[in-house]
């Protein structure tokens, strides 16, 4: 008994030492550049902490904290590991098909429509809003303000170039999406990227926005925030939550990722479930 | 206490009967008498009347009978007539005598009877029996005679009247006898009527009586019960009854149910608002809660406690979720196990323990003033499935009753499913919310999973590449060595010409300067003096020119002193002597020379000096003023307006490097800046270079040779140091040179580690600018190596189509099979396995495109090769039918050439890297 409780006993202790360093680490980040981590889902972070580690050969948390603190570029590097973007253009695609047969019928309503793309990452799928928007006609009187926390990847977003080998499964993804025309006469390519025409950027507005510390900015039709929230805690969950509620107008859409649901949000009671599996809901109330 | 005496309904209705019948009874008693006297008399009467008509009858019969025989006797003679005669003769007196019995009463009647018996009996003497005698006699005379007279006649007569009179007499008596019995019977009919009516009447009172009395109470209690119904649930209200009968016992029967239905409802109500005060309610805290302080508020209770059962690692226990007091927030203990205490107790034995004793040491409650141990405790476990879920515990000052006891009893046995479906959703939301944290996290490691395997693509992509591109330098080196040794040794010798060329060039230079300064000199002398015109044989315009000349001259003396400055430096020749320099005396000097410049072109001249500068420095007293010099009347020249400064400073030990350090422990900084035009930041480098000025126009405008900041960077090189440059474009320049106290002279290693360092900073830049179109050079080579050796199938029935996509791609490297319909595809596809695309027509003749797709899909297999579809633009039909066939992507005609390139990189390019 007692040569099982020792190490166990051990272990708490390890964690309870983990914890107090990467809340160390977490705290000095947030010090030095702004960026919230605090509240994202702890295994996540400590993973992407250890990922970083095992690559720079750090032994502890706290030496990384010491990095963080005296190494700028450093400091830039652990940021970026923070921030994951993976995303696809038309990311589940049956998403983009219900989104074009339950939501734009009621935008097609609007004389103007704003949609916010909180966590747009390097921007696939703000182009494929863009495109899906075109194709029905709505790119003219539609706004898409695409932020996210990261600027690098920003700046990738803006340039619309996106590696040529994932092609081919953006085009099974546009054709699954209901996309209308040939997808390929949205872009260009040469030997490494596909560019999207700019034409498409006409109607976006790339901002830096951090959905843990900024508040809302405007008032939107169509919220969209796909595979973010997976990696905040649920109390931050709930405040992120509380921001897009605030930031939708009467009969507003907000789409989630497949992963996510508001099930266990108080808010649910302030909307209704136009597609469950594909986590559309409209503001009611 | 009579009224008490118990007079029931059945009683009651019983003796009005009773009552009724015996009138009843009475009545026919008297009816009866009167009937039987009447029938008596009546049957008196006819019996009577019939046997006086009887014997009368027979009496006359009898006499008529004799009459009859006498006469037959008579007239036959034969003895058998004479029968009847002595029958009737023996026989009539019995009959008379029984009627004159009969009319013992009547002695008129017997006067007449008597009166007929003469008569007979006068017959019988004188006709009857004397007519027999006579025949017997066979005296037929006197029979003759006797008939003559016929005396028996009148007897007979005069019988007959008697008789008629006698039965007239009893008719009428008879008669008079009827009428009386008529008018007894008239009698008896108006009493019967009589009694009827009476004992009607006394029915009717009795009837209504008890009638009156039974229904008064029992519309009492109907009222009553309609009140409480109409009230709907007040059961407050009892009926009252006065009468001591089965209506008191129903009231009170009913009294007792309204009791036990307002306990009962009481009870529901409380059990009622109880469940719904606790619906809904989702946490079992609240749940605990709420329950507590709904019991607790409907018993009256001033503590409770609340404890559910939790299992954790094999034990069970049960832990306290709320609490209750009045004056207390914090009761109870915060748990226990089964079988501990009167609480644990009630756990293990599943039964509400109720104590009246409460034990000495049982927890007081607190009030305001002192503490009072509680009166009654009641424990009720909280049973679901026969399970003990959870345990409430209340106390009270006062007593609990019964109904209390029994709300409690019954609230919590519902209570067990809403706990054990709260826990269970409770259990649920836990679950379900560890399923989505569970579900996000995976998300979440999925993606960065993706990141990762993306990085590691990446690395594995760039190592790929590094390592082709490795290969390909290994080889390339592998040859290039071999060609290297060659033109290495080719080099060396060459170097060693060139080397040989090169002081040769600057010997010869330096030479050639020599040379020419010989001659220079001589023209500058002559002119100098010519210009003086000290024996004024000149004109004017003369001497000017001399003048010019001279200076024109000067110029040129500079221009070749700095060329044999600058090829003596290159071809090694120059002397560098290291010697003491008083640098207090340096901005003397500089300020003797270069004031009257200032002066001269109006412009503020500052000469500073750090006070920590040491004042005896090593250097090339020589070298270190040409550069200073230099650089000043390079600051004057390009100066039109503001100040030129020149600062001298001593480093600080901090302010050097280890390299530095290693050199010279003294270093000197010299500035010299200018509020002159600039030099834009690309010219920054040039500018050093031999024969070079920023541009053009500067030399146009300035003049120079460009060579004095070359021989500055030179020297400085020389000396051990380096130049550095600051400028705006604009806004002004500023130099500095630094260089170290060398006592000892330069020691070659170091120098050039220095200016190694030096230029490695300046080049950054240039090589960022280089980097361009390197990386536009490898775009095109990477487009031919994607399409190079491709296999593409172009499946069109229209040669013009074919022929132009076939140039086309022919010319980016591809090698391009071509089909006329589908069944040709399939053909060339059986046989060309390695195609890596085909462009497939839809339209097209014997097998069009859609065919064709289906079968390379699904019977030829080839799931994997991209097939792009033409079809026709807006033809949204022919799209959705081509993706159905199976077609990759597709892309609308007219062709584009462009879209197509693109499409076909998309894929033709590897999908992993």
């Amino acid at each position: 008994m007692e040569q099982q409780f020792q190490p166990l006993e051990q272990n708490i202790q390890l964690n309870k030492h983990t914890n107090l360093e990467i809340d160390l680490l977490l705290e000095a980040i947030y010090r030095l550049s702004g960026y919230d981590f605090r509240q994202y889902n702890r295994s996540s972070i400590s993973r992407r902490i250890y990922n970083r580690m095992g690559i720079n050969n750090i032994p502890t948390i706290s030496r990384v904290q010491e990095k963080v603190i005296h190494d700028k570029e450093f400091l830039e590097q652990i940021l970026n590991d923070f921030s994951i973007n993976v995303t696809e253009m038309f990311r589940n695609p049956s998403f983009f098909k219900a989104f074009r047969e339950t939501v734009i019928p009621v935008l097609r309503e609007y004389p103007e429509i704003r949609i916010w793309h909180a966590g747009c990452a390097t921007g696939e799928e703000v182009y494929s809003m863009a495109i899906l928007l075109q194709e029905e006609g709505l790119i003219e009187r539609s706004v898409i303000y695409a932020t996210d926390m990261n600027e690098q990847v920003l700046e990738k977003a803006k340039k619309g170039a996106f590696p040529i080998h994932k092609m081919q499964a953006y085009t099974k993804n546009y054709m699954l999406a209901g996309g209308a025309h040939a997808f390929s006469e949205y872009y260009q390519t040469d030997y490494q990227y596909a560019y999207f025409h700019p034409t498409l950027l006409k109607n976006i507005i790339f901002a830096q926005h951090n959905l843990v510390t900024d508040h809302s900015f405007n008032e939107f039709h169509v919220v969209l925030c796909r595979n973010v929230l997976i990696y905040f805690s649920p109390k931050l969950q709930s405040q992120v939550h509380q921001l897009f509620y605030e930031s939708l107008s009467d009969k507003g859409f907000l789409c989630l990722g497949d992963k996510e649901t508001l099930r266990f949000e108080e808010v649910i009671s302030k909307y209704k479930e136009i597609s469950g599996n594909e986590r559309i809901y409209q503001k009611m109330y | 206490m009579l009224n008490r005496l118990k007079l029931g309904i059945r009683s009651k209705i019983s003796l009005g009967y009773i009552v009724i019948i015996l009138c009843l009874l009475a009545t026919v008693v008297i009816l009866n008498n009167q009937i039987t006297s009447l029938q008596k008399e009546r049957n008196f009467i006819i019996k009577y009347d019939s046997n006086v008509l009887t014997l009368t009858n027979e009496i006359e019969k009898y006499i008529l009978d004799m009459e009859s025989s006498q006469r037959a006797f008579i007239i036959t003679g034969k003895q058998s007539y004479l029968e009847p005669y002595d029958n009737a003769a023996e026989n009539w007196k019995i009959d008379f005598n029984e009627l004159y019995q009969q009319m013992k009463d009547k002695p008129a009647q017997q006067d007449k009877l008597k009166e007929i018996e003469e008569t007979i009996e006068h017959w019988v003497a004188t006709s009857g029996e004397p007519t027999i005698q006579y025949k017997k006699d066979n005296n037929v005379e006197a029979l003759n005679d006797f008939f003559k007279v016929d005396n028996g006649r009148q007897d007979m007569e005069k019988m007959r009247k008697l008789f008629d009179s006698f039965r007239a007499t009893e008719n009428a008596y008879t008669q008079a006898k009827a009428s009386q019995l008529d008018k007894q019977n008239s009698k008896l009919t108006s009493a019967l009527f009589g009694i009827l009516i009476l004992v009607s009447t006394i029915a009717i009172a009795i009837a209504s009586g008890i009638s009156r009395s039974i229904v008064k109470t029992i519309t009492e209690v109907t009222q009553t019960i309609q009140e409480i119904a109409a009230t709907k649930g007040d059961f407050t209200r009892r009926i009252h009854v006065n009468t001591n009968d089965e209506v008191n016992e129903l009231a009170n029967a009913t009294n007792t149910l309204l009791e036990s239905v307002e306990k009962r409802e009481w009870l529901q109500s409380n059990v009622a608002e109880i469940v719904t005060n606790y619906q809904g309610i989702s946490a079992i805290t609240k749940l605990a809660e709420t329950f507590l302080s709904e019991v607790a508020q409907k018993t009256q209770a001033s503590l409770g406690a609340f404890y559910v059962r939790e299992v954790t690692e094999n034990q069970v226990q049960f832990v306290k979720k709320a609490a209750f007091a009045d004056t207390d927030d914090c009761v109870g203990m915060e748990s226990f196990k089964i079988g501990q205490g009167l609480i644990g107790q009630c756990a293990l034995e599943k039964r509400v323990l109720f104590y009246d004793n409460i034990p000495r040491d049982y927890r007081l409650i607190k009030t305001g003033l002192g503490e009072i141990r509680p009166q009654n405790i009641l424990l009720i476990p909280v049973i679901f499935e026969n399970e003990v879920i959870a345990v409430v515990e209340i106390a009270t000052m006062a007593k609990f009753s019964k109904l209390q006891q029994e709300l409690v009893r019954q609230v919590t046995e519902t209570f067990g499913l809403t706990v054990n479906s709260v826990l269970g959703r409770m259990e649920i939301v836990r679950l379900l919310n560890e399923s989505r944290a569970m579900t996000e996290e995976l998300q979440v490691q999925s993606e960065e999973l993706q990141t990762q395997s993306e990085e590691l693509q990446m690395q594995t992509e760039e190592l790929t590449m590094i390592n082709e591109q490795l290969e390909e330098r290994t080889k390339e080196a592998e040859s290039k060595s071999r060609e290297l040794e060659k033109a290495k040794k080719e080099l060396e010798e060459s170097a060693e010409q060139l080397i040989l060329n090169s002081n040769y060039k600057s010997e010869f230079l330096a030479n050639m300067s020599h040379e020419l300064r010989t001659p220079l000199n001589s023209i500058l002398i002559l002119s100098e003096m010519l210009a003086e015109n000290s024996q004024h044989n000149l004109t004017d315009e003369e001497a000017e020119f001399a003048k010019v000349i001279h200076s024109s001259g000067e110029d040129l003396l500079a221009l070749i002193n700095d060329i044999l400055d600058l090829s003596k430096v290159e071809a090694g020749k120059l002397d560098i002597i290291f010697n003491e320099v008083n640098m207090s005396e340096v901005p003397v000097q500089i300020e003797h020379t270069f004031a009257p410049v200032a002066r001269k072109k109006n412009l503020a001249f500052h000469i500073s000096k750090a006070d920590h500068v040491v004042d005896v420095f090593y250097t090339d007293e020589k070298r270190f003023q040409q550069i200073l010099k230099n650089l000043l009347s390079n600051a004057f020249k390009f100066t039109e307006q503001g100040s030129v400064t020149l600062d001298i400073n001593q480093l600080t030990p901090q302010q050097l490097t280890n390299n530095m350090q290693d050199i010279s422990t003294d270093w000197l900084e010299i500035t010299v800046s200018d509020t002159g035009i600039g030099i834009p930041k690309d010219k920054h480098q040039l500018i050093f270079e031999s024969f070079q000025q920023a541009d053009g126009a500067t030399v146009r405008k300035y003049g120079g040779t460009g060579l004095g900041l070359s021989i500055c960077k030179e020297f400085a090189k020389l000396l051990g140091g380096w130049i550095t440059l600051q400028s705006t474009e604009g806004q002004g320049s500023s130099f500095t040179l630094t260089i170290p106290s060398l006592p000892n002279g330069i020691e070659e290693e170091h120098c050039q580690k220095l200016a190694m360092n030096e230029v490695a900073v300046t080049t950054v830049e240039e090589e960022q600018i280089k980097e361009q179109p390197v990386a536009m050079e490898e775009t095109l080579q990477h487009e031919v190596e994607v399409f190079q050796g491709k296999n593409i199938l172009i499946v069109d029935d229209d040669n013009r189509n074919i022929y132009a996509l076939k140039t086309a791609l022919e010319k980016r490297g591809m090698h391009i099979l071509v089909a006329k319909d589908g069944l040709e595809c399939l053909e060339v596809l059986q046989a060309n396995p390695d195609i890596d695309l085909v462009l497939m027509d839809i339209m097209m003749p014997n097998m069009d495109g859609y065919e064709a797709m289906t079968i390379i899909r699904q019977q030829m297999k080839r799931i994997d090769l991209p097939i792009i579809a033409l079809t026709a633009k807006a033809m949204k039909n022919d799209r959705d039918k081509s993706l159905q066939a199976g077609a990759s992507d597709y892309i609308s005609k007219p062709l584009n050439l462009d879209q197509l390139i693109s499409v076909l990189r998309v894929w033709l390019v590897s999908k992993g890297s």
